[in-house]
């Protein structure tokens, strides 16, 4: 195993950490905002995950993955802060 | 913003022709394809006094703001850095009613993206009657808001009103 | 001249080092989301960070890659990226003020009080209207 894909190896084990985190924060969260906050990093976070899984698989397909992803993080976003706007009380 | 998105289009649909399709002699990576890109910019950007003469004055306006703007992220970003990683919070939280300068649609647009984008300040809306936003900001020195304000207005409000009129 | 140098690994050596610091700014903004306080600022600080670290880690796999196709691509995220993040956060944060989320105590509310008080007079009158309907 060369230096190369180990570092690519840890690279992916510190994003997942990160993942863990941001559920324990939309676990505990304590209002619905700060839980779409989480939806939105818990994507941006495994769109990293996609890129550095192409680079060590050199697959090119994968990144359309992404490009999908970041296109339904905001819709996702945008129409939970949207529903929340309007069902208040 | 028309003739910079035409020649935009050009260069970028240029270059990538020239390196997919063409008999490139330099060889193909990510910096090569950049410069080529500015390259053809540059060209079009040297005939632009025959027909578009307020261009010429205004692409080094943006690329300044544009490295103003990247290197203000990056500078934010370390900030906030240290503020997570060193145990106590330094941070005095206000929110701030920035008096506006700029009045059409697309200068309050830029403006309210570039300071959303800079961590650690934070657009939540615009007055009603379009004299004021309120952002929300961590660092305020010594409970200065005056000083906060004029930071915003002189450092991308300048700029932008620079590029825009 | 070109021919002694092993471009495959400056490449690789350029990728990690940009993957890497993009690594780095996602772990200190998921830390800053569970230390921070208040929701404002979390929202603030924390989610560019996570943009820029996502800029840094696509400009590293575009950089190992090599080809027209994947910088076309990665460019395509990029953008796009840059250019909702901070609209999600204005259309977040509006929701949060409009849904009477508390400030820290040591905010600076000033300058906003009247805006909250409008703000919050209007979505009741808004609220009663849509009773009647």
């Amino acid at each position: 195993m060369s230096l190369f894909s180990f570092t690519l190896i840890f690279a992916m084990a510190a994003l997942s950490i990160c993942v863990v985190l941001i559920g324990i924060r939309f676990a505990m969260g304590p209002t619905l905002p700060d839980r779409i906050t989480c939806f939105d990093m818990f994507v941006s976070n495994i769109i990293g995950i996609v890129a550095i899984y192409t680079e060590l698989t050199g697959n090119h397909d994968f990144i359309d993955v992404a490009i999908i992803l970041s296109l339904f993080g905001f819709l996702g976003s945008i129409s939970f802060a949207y529903y929340l706007m309007k069902s208040t009380r | 913003m028309k003739t910079f998105i035409v020649h935009f289009l050009i260069a970028f649909i240029g270059s990538y022709v020239y390196f997919k399709y063409g008999d490139p002699f330099l060889p193909y990576n990510a910096v090569w394809a950049v410069f080529v890109a500015s390259f053809i910019m540059f060209m079009l950007w040297l005939t632009t006094p025959f027909y578009h003469r307020a261009y010429f004055h205004k692409l080094p306006r943006a690329i300044s703001l544009f490295i103003y703007f990247l290197r203000e992220l990056v500078v934010a970003n370390f900030r906030v850095a240290y503020d997570i990683l060193t145990p106590n919070y330094r941070m005095k939280p206000a929110v701030l009613a920035v008096p506006l300068s700029v009045t059409t649609d697309l200068e309050i647009t830029m403006l309210a993206t570039m300071i959303t984008m800079t961590p650690g300040s934070l657009m939540i809306d615009v007055s009603a009657d379009r004299k004021f936003i309120y952002m929300h900001t961590l660092y305020v020195k010594d409970n200065d808001v005056e000083s906060a304000k004029q930071d915003v207005k002189d450092g991308f409000e300048r700029r932008i009103m620079n590029l825009t009129r | 001249m070109f021919e002694n140098i092993n471009f495959l690994l400056i490449r690789e050596i350029i990728s990690s080092v940009l993957i890497i610091m993009g690594v780095v700014f996602m772990l200190i903004a998921a830390i800053g989301l569970l230390r921070f306080p208040d929701f404002y600022i979390r929202m603030s600080a924390i989610t560019k960070g996570s943009t820029l670290g996502l800029g840094l880690i696509l400009t590293g796999m575009g950089t190992y890659f090599n080809e027209p196709d994947i910088l076309l691509k990665v460019l395509l995220i990029i953008g796009f990226t840059f250019l909702t993040a901070p609209v999600a956060a204005h259309v977040i944060g509006r929701t949060a003020v409009r849904n009477k989320i508390p400030f820290w105590e040591r905010t600076d509310l000033e300058e906003f009080k009247d805006y909250l008080r409008k703000e919050h007079s209007t979505h009741r009158d808004h609220e009663r209207d849509n009773k009647h309907l």
